[in-house]
């Protein structure tokens, strides 16, 4: 399998800290990728810095083949990266129909379609999610749960060939967990590859094809998720050394 | 929109139109500058209502129109046509070259330096020549104010359909989702630096026009009316008043306000400097979306509507 995002010695430092120290590494086409970490570890600023939110202090990010490092978020939209936030980021006040109309009609591909065929992939989006009954809404009526949904279908309408998933499961019950378990499966089916960031260690260890771990800004273990979560170095940073 | 909604339309501008014919001298005089105080609305629409930036630069649009038509038709003896084309010329040239660095700038960051435009323009024009500087200039005079009218109700038309386009096209998509959230636009794919530019030249570009038309319906211009920045204060009161980021509110807006504000100078003259300090106060706590909002959700919510918005301020 070819890679199709390649990061090499990404730093991102702020002010004195530095939330990202010389990270790299392969996502491969069509592969989930497990990204793990204590609180504070860099996951999002990683994510950021792929979605070009956040520009890398230093080191070089590759997609597809092309250096994007210096790519404004927009252009990185249009190749094919999204991404949902942690801190969900709807357009409040319009329905949840347009919000991911949005995404249909700026994603990837230079032109895209008018608004009426839009709002018509938005819906096949939304339904897909399970959020088909609340079209009408204004996103600022979902609850969390809906919110998070409404991302994922918000980053799938811009059709990506990358999807970052900024902890998308977080705050829901394992019935939802379950249900956007199966949602990012059918996603990967599709051809999407995908990068998941999680703290619910159970719902990520099975959905990972690869688990890749952060602490304090580096990466400290990458590989097989069973071997990953069993890696010394990995049960120590969030568990604490044991005492002997 | 359905033909019924088009068949209304039409007929209110035609009925608009049809003003001058029956109407009296005053009464176009002030459909004159209720129009082109539409205009202004509308335009500061496109910018602060779908875009969400908050400019106080428009007033500037405003100044560089006026100035485009005087100095062609006074310096260089050019027509009327042609001077409207320089000026929004300028405004667009202005637009972009101003818009690139201020659009950085997010909420009050924003105002603020907008703010500061037009004093700025006010210095500049007081010291070239070719504008007459702070004397002004003084342009031939068309005693023909049924034309006037009948420009300002097209140019408010023009604005208001380019508007419409815009609540459904990709571009107006774009400016609504920039509004409602910046970055989450960006990782959408909008280009959010080209399209707040884009909507603060085409908001100009409407501005500017107003500017020019009035010019030549004044027949005279100095720095300090062009550039005047209560004049954008207006604008912004009529577009928030109406409605912003609506198709017909601040069309509504400035033309309710103006209505009153004539009345009320020419009945009450001592409390008409007054009415807009106080229409400000009860628009943003009573109504801090416009009669537009009232119109759709007074229904549901009858009078508590307004008891709502209060709460919502914790005043």
């Amino acid at each position: 399998m070819s890679a199709i995002l390649e990061i090499s010695h990404v730093t991102r430092r702020f002010a004195g800290l530095v939330a990202v120290n010389d990270v790299s590494f392969t996502l491969d086409e069509g592969e989930i990728l497990g990204v793990i970490g204590p609180n504070g570890a860099g996951k999002t600023t990683l994510v950021s810095m792929i979605s070009g939110t956040l520009a890398p202090s230093s080191g070089n990010i590759v997609f597809e083949g092309n250096s994007i490092t210096r790519l404004p978020a927009f252009r990185r939209a249009r190749l094919g990266i999204g991404r949902t936030f942690q801190i969900m980021r709807p357009f409040p006040g319009l329905s949840v129909l347009d919000n991911v109309a949005v995404g249909a009609l700026f994603g990837r591909g230079e032109e895209t379609a008018g608004l009426a065929e839009a709002r018509e992939r938005a819906l096949g989006y939304l339904e897909f999610v399970g959020l088909g009954k609340s079209i009408g809404r204004r996103a600022d009526e979902l609850g969390g749960p809906g919110r998070k949904r409404l991302e994922l279908a918000k980053a799938l309408a811009m059709q990506p060939k990358l999807l970052l998933c900024d902890e998308v499961m977080a705050g829901l019950n394992h019935v939802e967990i379950d249900e956007v378990v199966e949602v990012i499966r059918k996603v990967r089916d599709e051809g999407i590859s995908i990068l998941v960031i999680e703290h619910v260690i159970k719902a990520i260890k099975s959905l990972s094809d690869r688990l890749l771990v952060l602490h304090h800004g580096e990466k400290i273990a990458d590989g097989e998720p069973e071997a990953v979560l069993s890696d010394a170095a990995v049960v120590e940073a969030y568990l604490g050394k044991r005492r002997a | 929109m359905t033909a019924a909604r088009i068949a209304l339309a039409s007929l209110a501008i035609a009925v608009l139109a049809a003003v001058p014919w029956f109407g009296s001298d005053v009464l176009v005089q002030f459909g004159i500058n209720a129009l082109l105080l539409a205009v202004l609305a509308q335009g500061w629409n496109i910018i602060g209502g779908y875009a969400g930036y908050a400019s106080f630069g428009n007033s500037v649009f405003y100044g560089l129109g006026s100035y485009g038509v005087a100095i062609t038709m006074v310096q260089w003896e050019l027509p009327f046509a042609f001077g409207l084309a320089f000026g929004v010329l300028m405004a667009v040239i202005f637009a972009f070259l101003l818009g690139l660095p201020v659009l950085r700038l997010k909420g009050h960051y924003f105002a603020i330096a907008t703010l500061a435009l037009a004093q700025v323009m006010i210095a500049i024009v007081s010291n070239v020549p070719l504008a007459g500087q702070n004397i002004g200039l003084v342009l031939p005079p068309l005693n023909n104010d049924p034309l006037f009218y009948e420009l300002a109700l097209g140019l408010l038309t023009a604005v208001t359909l380019t508007i419409f386009w815009l609540t459904r096209s990709r571009f107006g998509f774009g400016l609504i989702a920039i509004r409602e959230n910046e970055e989450g636009a960006a990782v959408m794919g909008v280009n959010t630096t080209l399209y707040k530019v884009l909507a603060f030249a085409l908001s100009g570009v409407f501005s500017a026009l107003a500017g020019g038309i009035h010019a030549y319906w004044i027949t005279f211009l100095d720095p300090e009316s062009a550039f005047d920045i209560s004049l954008n204060v207006k604008m912004i009161i009529m577009a928030v008043f109406g409605g912003p980021g609506t198709i017909l509110g601040p069309v509504i807006g400035a033309l309710t306000l103006s209505a009153v504000s004539e009345l009320l100078s020419s009945e009450v003259t001592s409390v008409a400097g007054l009415f807009f300090g106080i229409v400000v106060v009860a628009a943003v706590v009573l109504m801090p979306r416009g009669l537009a909002d009232i119109v759709r959700r007074f229904r549901k919510s009858g009078w508590r509507y307004f008891a709502e918005n209060i709460k919502a301020h914790r005043i």
